[in-house]
């Protein structure tokens, strides 16, 4: 896989400070795949995202389309084609919800007149609220607009910082089918980062068990699903 | 009547003054949440290279304009070289930095341009017939001029925050740095352009001030802590709110002063801040400020 892949990460440690949370992560994504790193709480999930999207310092080899963007700074790496969904949403609550899309189209040059008119058909209930701070939107409907607001950069890959966090399994199972069709209908990559196993595992063409820190189980979704320990540990079967 | 119009006219354009600088506040701390404390000085410090200009031989208006530029690369650079660097190790003592500055610049302004007052010339028509008449009051012309400029800076003002792209950045930016990163805002950049245009406000506020006021070093003392109280009053990030706390403030002293005979211009101060107290006992985010702001 790691021959051709979108995202290859070799060796990732970051932490804050002198703390060290990732203790040499080693990951790939291939281009058109949907790959979940599963965690707990305090596993370093959002550590390695803010990692790869240069938010943190940190150590070893990003490599994105064959280009070493282990040392670029964020905005480069949005430009580069990666983009972020942050954890909590992150959405620009005092702006309204078409400010919050032209944000997310910043770093494009010329029009982005035509991106706004796909995403809004891809999500209708944002068009219906163009004109409403984000503040205002439900939960769902944040995590819509941090999704929209994330593609409206045209990423090649994109980044999820724990989606399902704080909504309702109805609305994540909505979301995740989203994601899905990021991948079936518009081409892209995705690197999902959950605890929510169930949901992201069913989705995941590949999948990584992060814990403490480090990688300690990798399969296909489904092998992953099928794993007794995983089992046990995220999903609550005893067996 | 017409004692009426003339100290609306003048509260209205003194409280311009106050708007322009409490703007230049309010700007800065929705960025940055910090209160500038040089944003005064800097604004006095404009207005002598505005002084030095004229005498040279530049048009007012031209020296005004490059004043402006000087106080926006100083004031850019106090955000990059002091600001920044504390704000990452102690955020608590850039207030104490912020302090230090103002010394430095009022310590500055003394050296090279030295303690005596000095005239400024008024960009707008100040001679003594150069006043029109409204509703039978005469008003001068130097007067409205100033009201005018305020209009014109708010009206740029808005073009830009919801115009441009640098604009909708600076929204970004106020509302959230993180997400602002993550969609490929250089933060940064759009911190040191926000503080560089407090400081070109700022100065244009101490041109407009210092013809009437005389220029001294301590020209924007005053106007500063009202401009404060005016940017507290409205609702410290909301530059609709420091528009209209600078307005009730301008009006209040030419009011004041000019109807209530036991309450000289002495008193405007704590009259303000009895004002002030009751205001933000009412609503602790001053009357246009978002309640986010409780929660820095």
């Amino acid at each position: 896989m790691s021959g051709d892949a979108l995202l290859a990460v070799t060796g990732l440690t970051a932490g804050y400070g002198p703390v060290e949370v990732l203790h040499g992560l080693d990951f790939t994504v291939g281009e058109g795949e949907i790959v979940v790193i599963l965690g707990a709480n305090g596993a370093g999930k959002t550590t390695t995202m803010r990692a790869v999207s240069g938010m943190i310092p940190r150590h070893g080899t990003v490599e994105f389309g064959g280009v070493d963007i282990s040392g670029a700074k964020p905005d480069a790496i949005v430009r580069a084609g990666v983009s972020q969904v942050p954890q909590g949403r992150g959405t620009f609550t005092d702006l309204t919800v078409e400010d919050n899309l032209e944000c997310g189209g910043y770093t494009v040059k010329g029009s982005i007149a035509e991106d706004l008119e796909r995403w809004y058909g891809v999500f209708p209930r944002l068009a219906e609220r163009r004109d409403q701070k984000a503040g205002s939107l439900s939960g769902g409907e944040q995590q819509m607009l941090a999704v929209a607001r994330a593609m409206m950069s045209r990423p090649k890959l994109l980044l999820c910082d724990e989606p399902s966090l704080g909504l309702a399994p109805l609305i994540t199972k909505e979301l995740f089918k989203v994601l899905g069709n990021l991948r079936d209908e518009h081409g892209m990559s995705l690197l999902i980062v959950e605890q929510n196993a169930g949901m992201s595992l069913a989705l995941a063409d590949r999948a990584y068990v992060l814990e403490t820190g480090s990688i300690v189980a990798t399969g296909t979704g489904d092998e992953l699903l099928a794993d007794d320990t995983i089992k046990e540990a995220y999903l609550g079967v005893v067996n | 009547m017409s004692l009426f119009i003339e100290r609306l006219v003048n509260g209205l354009a003194d409280g311009s003054i106050y708007a322009l600088l409490a703007l230049a506040l309010v700007v800065v701390f929705r960025s940055t949440g910090q209160l500038n404390f040089a944003q005064g000085e800097i604004g006095t410090l404009g207005a002598f290279v505005v002084s030095t200009l004229t005498l040279s031989g530049l048009p007012v208006w031209l020296s005004i304009l490059l004043a402006m530029f000087v106080g926006f690369v100083i004031s850019a650079g106090v955000e990059r070289v002091v600001v920044r660097p504390i704000e990452h190790r102690n955020p608590g003592a850039v207030i104490v930095a912020l302090i230090g500055v103002f010394l430095a610049v009022n310590q500055l302004v003394a050296m090279f341009w030295g303690v005596d007052a000095r005239g400024l010339p008024n960009v707008f028509p100040d001679q003594a017939d150069d006043f029109v008449t409204i509703l039978g009051a005469p008003v001068r012309i130097a007067r409205l001029g100033v009201i005018g400029v305020l209009i014109v800076v708010l009206l740029l003002l808005w073009l830009m925050f919801n115009k441009t792209k640098i604009g909708l950045a600076m929204r970004a930016v106020a509302n959230n740095q993180e997400s602002s990163n993550l969609v490929g805002i250089r933060v940064g950049t759009i911190l040191v352009v926000g503080w560089g245009l407090a400081g070109a406000i700022g100065v244009l506020a101490a041109a407009l001030l210092a013809p009437s006021a005389g220029l001294t070093g301590t020209l924007m003392l005053g106007p500063f802590l009202l401009a404060s109280v005016a940017a507290v009053l409205g609702g410290l990030d909301s530059p609709v709110g420091a528009v209209v706390g600078g307005l009730i403030i301008g009006l209040t002293e030419a009011f004041m002063v000019g109807y209530v005979d036991f309450l000289g211009a002495d008193m405007l101060f704590p009259v303000m801040l009895v004002i002030l107290l009751v205001v933000l006992l009412l609503r602790p985010s001053g009357l246009f400020g978002s309640e986010r702001v409780e929660r820095v």
